[in-house]
Order: C-alpha cells, then structure tokens, then sequence
C-alpha cells in the first residue's frame, strides 16, 4: 500500500503548490482546477483531446517505464519520438506503398527508427558503462534537430507557402478518426500494447530477468543473468515505443511532419513512468493524468491567459515530489 | 602516564547485530595504542564512534578528562582527534597543498595564505620525517604518498590523539618501516597514537600497549612488552566453541573439484590469488582459514564464474570449467559472504528470490508458470524453515537469519556437486549458526563437496575435514583437522610464515 501513497501525496503536493502560483497571479486555484476538470470531462470534445494527449503519452511512459525497470534511465524519448516520426513520415511521403501497407509500413519503419535511435546509449552503456542518462538526453537535440533540418530543407513541402513543414499525408498514411473528433486508432494501439507489456514484464522469464537486473545488478550476475542482453533489450524496446509514439502523432494528428511534433510528451514520459513506479497498466493510468494535464492547461490559457507552461511546472513538481519521497521511505 | 581518552561501556548496535558490546577502552598520553581484531570485531566501529560518525547507543566519551559528545567529525577534529581511514578521503585532482588546507581556515581567511602554510608544513615534515611534494597532484603519488599526506592534513589540525585505520594494509615493506619511524617520532613529541591492526606483528613492533576485541566485545589490554604471539593470537581468535556439532564418519569419494594454479585479479587489477592449488572429494569440507581480503572472495568467485581466471585451471567432475559461464556451472552453489548485496534482489519478493536461478525452467510457452512457481517456492520454504509473511512479501524485509535460509534454499535444493559457502554463520544467531552448519553436513553426506570458507576459526576446526589457510593471495600448508592445531592455524592466519606439515 505504501507504493500508492508516494505518488498520491506527489499529486497532492504539486496541486497544493501550483495552486499557489495562481493564487500568486490572482486566479482562484479552486475554480480554474474545477474549469480545467469540466472542460476535460464534460463534453465528447473534451474527452476526445484528453484521449489525443493520452495516447502519445502511454507509449513514451513506456518507453521510460520498460529501462527503468532494469535500473535505467532513458531520458531520451524525445528523441526518440522524433526519429521515429522522421522515418513514418519519409515512408507516407515518398514510398507509394499500396493503401493496405502504407500504416503498417510506417509503424513498423517508425519502431526500428526508435529502437536504432535508443541503440545507440544502449550499447555505449552495456559495452563501456557509459552513463545512459548523458547520451540520451544528448541524443535528443540530435535528433529534433535532424528532422528540423529536413523540414526546412530536403523535406519541405511544395504546398506549404515557405512555411518548415512537409506535404499533409496522403489520406492511406493518416489513422482513421472517430465520432467526429481528433480521436484515433491510436489510442486503442497505445492501451493493448501497454497491456501486452504488463504480460511481458510480469509473466516471462525476460520480464523475470529485467526485474533482477533492475532490483539488483550484481545479484543478476551472480544468477548468470546477462545484464548486458537485458540493458540492450530494455533499451531497444524503450526507443521502439518512443518511435512508435512519433509516427502515432504525426499519423495521427499532425498529418505532416513539422519542428516541435512533440510538445515534450517524451520528457513528460519521465513523469508518466515514474508516477506509475514503472507499471505497464498504471503508466495507462498515470498518462491519463499528464493528458488532462495537458488538456487543462490549454483550458487554463484560454480561459485566463495563464501561460501553458504551468504545465511542465505541475510535471517538474511531481518528479521532484516522487524522488523526494522514495528517498524519504528509503531513511525512514 | 596519565589518561588521554577514556571510553566506557560502549554499545553500538546495528539491527540485530551488536558490533560493540560493553566496551571499556582506556589510551594514555604519548603512548602507541594498539586495537587489534580480526576482520568484524568491532575496530573500525569503536573508532568511528571516538570520530563522530556513529553515535554510540550507550555509553559515554571521556577525553582530556572532560566528558564529551561528537555529533560529528568536525567536532572531534575541534577537539584534536584526527583519523586516517583506510580508504583515504582525498581529492584526487587537487593537489597535496589544496588538499592539506581544504576545510581549514588559514589565517586571513577567506584567503588562503599560502606562505603561512608553506611554514607550518615545512616545520612539521621536519618534525616528524614526513616527506611530501606540496604541488604534486594527488593522482601523480604513490599510496604510501597518499597516506602520508593524510597524516600531514592530521598534524596540520593540531590533532593531540591520531586514528590510524589499518595504515599498512596498502602499504609496501619499505613505506611500512618509514611510517613506523614517523609514528614513534611523533609520540615523542606529546602526540598520542591509536592503532588499528590485525597483523600481530605489525601490533608488537610498533605498540606500547594492546587492546584485543573478539565478535564485539573486548578481551582484554595488555602491555605489548609483556606479551607474544601466542598469547595474542589466543585473545584475537579465542576458544569459546559455541556449538556442539558431530560430523559422522564418512567415506570420501572421487574428487568433484580441483583448482591447478589459479592466478586471479582484483577489481584494481592485481593479483589477489596467487597460484592456488587444491582440491576436494565427494563427502568432504575443505575448510580455507583466513583473514578476509587475503583473495578469499576472488577465490570463489572465480570458481563460481564470476570472475575471469588469468591464469590457471578449475576442473568440475573432470570437466574444464575455467571459461563457462554461470549458467553453465549450475552444479556449483555458491553462498556468498554479501548475501544482500549479491545474493539477493531484495526488493523483489521471496519467491522471485527463490527462483533466482531457476525461473527458465518454468517456461510454458512464451509464460512462465507461477502456480508451478509458487507450489515448488511453498515446498521450499517448508522445506528450510524460512520465516516469511507471505511468498510475495519483499526478501529484503526478512531477518538475517531467514535470508541465510532462503539463500540455502536455493542453492542446496538445487542438488549441486560443489558447494561454496563464504563466511556463511557471519551474524547470525546461534540458531541460525546451528541451522547452517548442519544444512553443509547434511550436503555432504549426500555427496555433495564443500569450499568452506571463513574466519571464524570454530567453524573451519568444528566443520572441516582439511584446513587451508590463506593469507596474501596463497594457500600456506593444507593440512588435515586431526593434525591441526588450533594456535598454529591462528597464527598463520595472521602473517606467520611457518609452514605446517
């Protein structure tokens, strides 16, 4: 029970704290949650874009949640996400795949762009222990950069009157939309994969060895448990989602590709995952929140003109508050 | 002379274990005091309650007569108490001149005024014989370099009473003798000396007066000019067998390991076994008697598969097993002497813990199988009596004793040939310490072979059928139990050179 009470307490204490800064800039902290909370949950608009938020969300929680359970820090979902929403977009735009390949085509194109982006740290650390946080987190502005580059540049589209974007999609390379809404297909992928990696992480013997490694490296060893299999793996299937998320997002929702696809829903995955200790279906959980996080804090802007960013402050609180308390139990 | 320091019935209690129990300890000015302990006796814990990092839980500090309280480091050095660990705290890129006035005021602060501390470090190598390039970075010296910049960080804080945390363990024959020169040097000027050891000859040459520690508690203090040896060796490892255990007679059948020249590194990349040769039949406890760090734990982890072998060749069952990996040796239990640190992920749950090893085999398709998982966890923790709220309950929860049986659990039930157990009764109480002893006789009876080793020298005499003793690296003398002698093992253990036959 004492695994809920950090993260609860972590919301608890970030709410308390954000609704002071707003109460600091005169806005009733009560009333512009009870705003945020009814714009979400109250109309089928509201939950459309809180699924929308959701969807990317549950796949970089993933991403983040998959290494951490082996003890490892992937803060570069972002990057990731980028690389994977890259190589979704080179497939939509210039492959003429038939209508019935070209969604699979981009998916599967999108999982191994992420997963070679993730590669990368993933060897770096499990061949020479080169700390996975650093080359991640580098790794990121590489790879926003590289699809920047390209959106003003080779990619560029031909319709776009100057602006850094591609060509829209054709309509074969764009998820199919429902009930009139920006809700797609992808929310429903995001959910079954998160539960097939609950299956993955709990029932198999990988899950079984990822959860040595991760409580504790030396006891892996000392059980012939390869470490440097499952730090590769985790990794690999960490940068996979993230991929997946960046062909998701502009498949899904943007329909091009363009600078800034990600709103940092790939640093947002730290959050996500840690919030949910690393579990597969709380993540689906977890990421909910962060996405009516999100839907609300464009709510708050419109409403108030509070600037978004109260946002990323509200997600910078809850890591700080879940950190703070595990260190907390672990003296106490 | 008169009393410097006065501790009185210290107790400090980690957990269920009580590393000091009762302790009086009494130093008097100018004098070379020896502690001396095998590995675990309470030495370093003692003085790093003197120093501020532990508080005691009873007992009090009496030091220049007046009672006293460290809260932390900082008020002991206040006091002039100084301590050089043995791992030394020092800055690596700074040099010997930033490192000797890191966290001291020199006069003028904030600034550092350098010509002042030129003066005083000069005037104190002077004093004392202790050499030191003052500009050179520290990642440029030498160990004995190091230390001896250690010692000058102490002196520069006016210490009245030194700590010396086993000074010679890193250090050459040549740096042992030049720091031996400096100590007496210093107590000729008014400085007091305490001095941890557990090298009885390092403790005789050196000392005034000698204060033994045996499992926490304190055995006694003599003068070091009216004691030898024998007499110390007897004080440090003692005779108080705790347990009555009968091995019964047993024939022994083929050999199950043999180790041919076993040359293994340490984590810093030297030689910490030399040459090892031995072996052991079915039916039989080979018992290795030494102080830890003598290559004990790179021993078994080489023979365990967690260490490469440089040099040398480990045989299983007539097998070659040198360069197999962990997986491949499944034959082989290991009990190591970290058991939370390495045998154990304990915040995953006791049955996770208990199919460590074994979890591959419960594959059903792409799943494992848990109820299989948890009908063979139940038996197990039957089976060793392993105390536990649930399966599901984190292993790390689990007293020391249930984690030892949950450990045994595993290896032993897997049926192995070869049985390591490191220093498998360190901590435990007498029930477990009964438990675990009779669990290795039990294995052996059923043919299995047994690595034994430890320092606690009633084991190896009450449960080994051949003693080796290791010390530095190699294995002095394999001698059969009937034919050894309890003091000649002891004082092997600690450095003796005699060979017995």
């Amino acid at each position: 029970m004492r695994d809920i009470i950090t993260p609860i307490a972590s919301i608890a204490a970030s709410l308390v704290v954000v609704g002071i800064l707003l109460a600091a800039i005169g806005i009733n902290p009560l009333e512009a949650y009870a705003v945020m909370f009814t714009s979400s949950f109250t109309s089928k608009f509201g939950l459309a874009e809180l699924c929308v938020k959701t969807t990317p969300l549950i796949f970089t929680g993933l991403a983040v949640a998959i290494p951490l359970k082996a003890g490892l820090w992937n803060i570069g979902a972002e990057g990731q996400l980028y690389m994977g929403a890259f190589a979704a977009s080179v497939v939509a735009l210039y492959s003429n795949l038939p209508g019935y390949a070209m969604l699979p085509a981009m998916f599967l194109i999108a999982a191994i762009f992420g997963m070679g982006w993730a590669a990368i740290p993933a060897v770096l650390r499990a061949k020479f222990d080169l700390n996975e946080i650093l080359s991640t987190l580098l790794l990121n502005y590489v790879a926003i950069y590289w699809v920047e580059y390209m959106v003003y540049g080779p990619m560029r589209g031909k319709e776009v009157y100057n602006f850094p974007y591609t060509d829209l999609f054709p309509d074969i390379a764009t998820l199919p939309r429902f009930f009139g809404t920006r809700f797609h297909l992808g929310f429903f992928i995001a959910i079954i994969i998160a539960i097939a990696i609950y299956y993955l992480v709990n029932k198999t013997d990988f899950g079984f060895s990822l959860r040595v490694v991760g409580a504790n490296p030396r006891a892996a060893d000392y059980a012939g448990i390869s470490r440097q299999k499952v730090i590769i793996y985790s990794m690999l299937l960490g940068g996979m989602f993230a991929g997946i998320a960046g062909m998701i997002e502009v498949s899904g929702i943007q329909l091009r590709l363009r600078p800034l696809i990600s709103t940092g829903y790939g640093y947002a995955g730290i959050p996500v995952a840690l919030l949910a200790s690393g579990d597969p279906l709380l993540v689906i959980v977890s990421a909910a929140l962060f996405g009516f996080l999100y839907v609300g804090g464009s709510v708050l802007q419109t409403t108030y003109s509070v600037p978004v960013a109260i946002v990323y402050v509200f997600q910078s609180l809850i890591v700080l508050f879940i950190i703070a308390g595990q260190s907390l139990r672990r003296r106490g | 002379m008169e009393t410097l320091l006065e501790m009185r019935n210290i107790v400090k209690r980690f957990g269920n274990l009580v590393a000091n129990d009762h302790i009086d300890f009494e130093v008097r000015r100018g004098e070379i005091h020896g502690l001396l302990g095998e590995n675990g006796a309470g030495k370093t814990t003692l003085m790093n309650i003197l120093y501020g990092i532990y508080q005691p839980d009873e007992g009090e500090i009496i030091f220049e007569g007046k009672k006293v309280r460290f809260k932390s480091p900082k008020d002991a050095i206040s006091a002039g108490i100084g301590m050089v660990h043995q791992h030394f705290m020092l800055v690596p890129r700074m040099n010997v001149f930033q490192n000797i006035v890191l966290g001291y005021r020199t006069p003028h602060d904030p600034l550092i005024n350098q010509k002042w501390v030129e003066e005083r470090v000069e005037a104190l190598s002077e004093k004392y014989g202790i050499d030191v390039a003052l500009y050179e970075t520290m990642m440029n010296l030498s160990v004995g370099e190091e230390q001896r910049v250690e010692i000058l960080k102490a002196l520069f804080r006016d210490v009245k009473l030194l700590i010396l945390d086993e000074p010679t363990a890193v250090l050459t024959p040549q740096e042992v003798d030049s720091l031996f020169y400096a100590l007496k040097s210093m107590t000729k000027s008014g400085l007091t000396i305490i001095f941890i050891t557990h090298k009885l000859k390092e403790a005789l040459k050196v000392t005034d007066r000698i204060t033994v520690l045996r499992r926490g508690k304190k055995v006694g203090s003599v003068k070091t000019s009216e004691t030898n040896e024998r007499e110390l060796t007897r004080m440090m490892v003692g005779r108080d067998i705790v347990l009555d255990i009968t091995k019964p007679p047993r024939e022994f059948g083929k050999e199950v390991l043999r180790v041919e020249d076993l040359w293994v590194k340490d984590e810093r990349g030297n030689y910490a076994v030399k040459g090892v040769s031995f072996s052991i039949r079915e039916g039989e406890i080979l018992g290795i008697a030494g102080i830890s760090g003598n290559g004990q734990r790179e021993l078994e982890e080489a023979i365990a598969g967690l260490r490469k072998v440089e040099k040398g060749r480990i045989i299983l069952d007539g097998q070659d097993i040198t360069k197999k990996g962990v997986m491949e040796r499944e034959n082989i239990a290991y009990i190591p002497e970290d058991r939370i640190g390495v045998g154990l992920a304990p915040s995953l749950s006791v049955l996770e813990n208990l199919m460590l090893k074994d979890f591959k085999k419960y594959r059903k398709g792409i799943f494992l199988d848990f109820g299989e998982m948890e009908k063979r966890g139940r038996e197990l923790i039957e089976e060793f009596s392993v105390k536990t709220p649930s399966l599901h309950s984190s292993a790390g929860a689990l007293s020391g004793g249930n984690i030892q049986r949950l450990i045994l659990a595993r290896e032993l039930s897997r049926n192995p040939r070869l049985i390591i157990a490191s220093q498998p009764t360190r901590g435990l109480d007498v029930a477990g310490i009964d438990y675990v002893r009779r669990r290795l006789i039990d294995a052996v009876m059923k043919g299995a072979a047994v690595l034994l080793i430890s320092e606690d020298l009633d084991e190896i005499f009450q449960l080994a059928d051949r003693i080796a003793v290791m010390y530095e690296g190699e294995i002095r003398g394999v001698v059969d139990r009937e034919r050894a002698n309890y003091e000649k093992v002891g004082y092997l253990m600690a450095g003796g050179l005699e060979v017995t036959a």
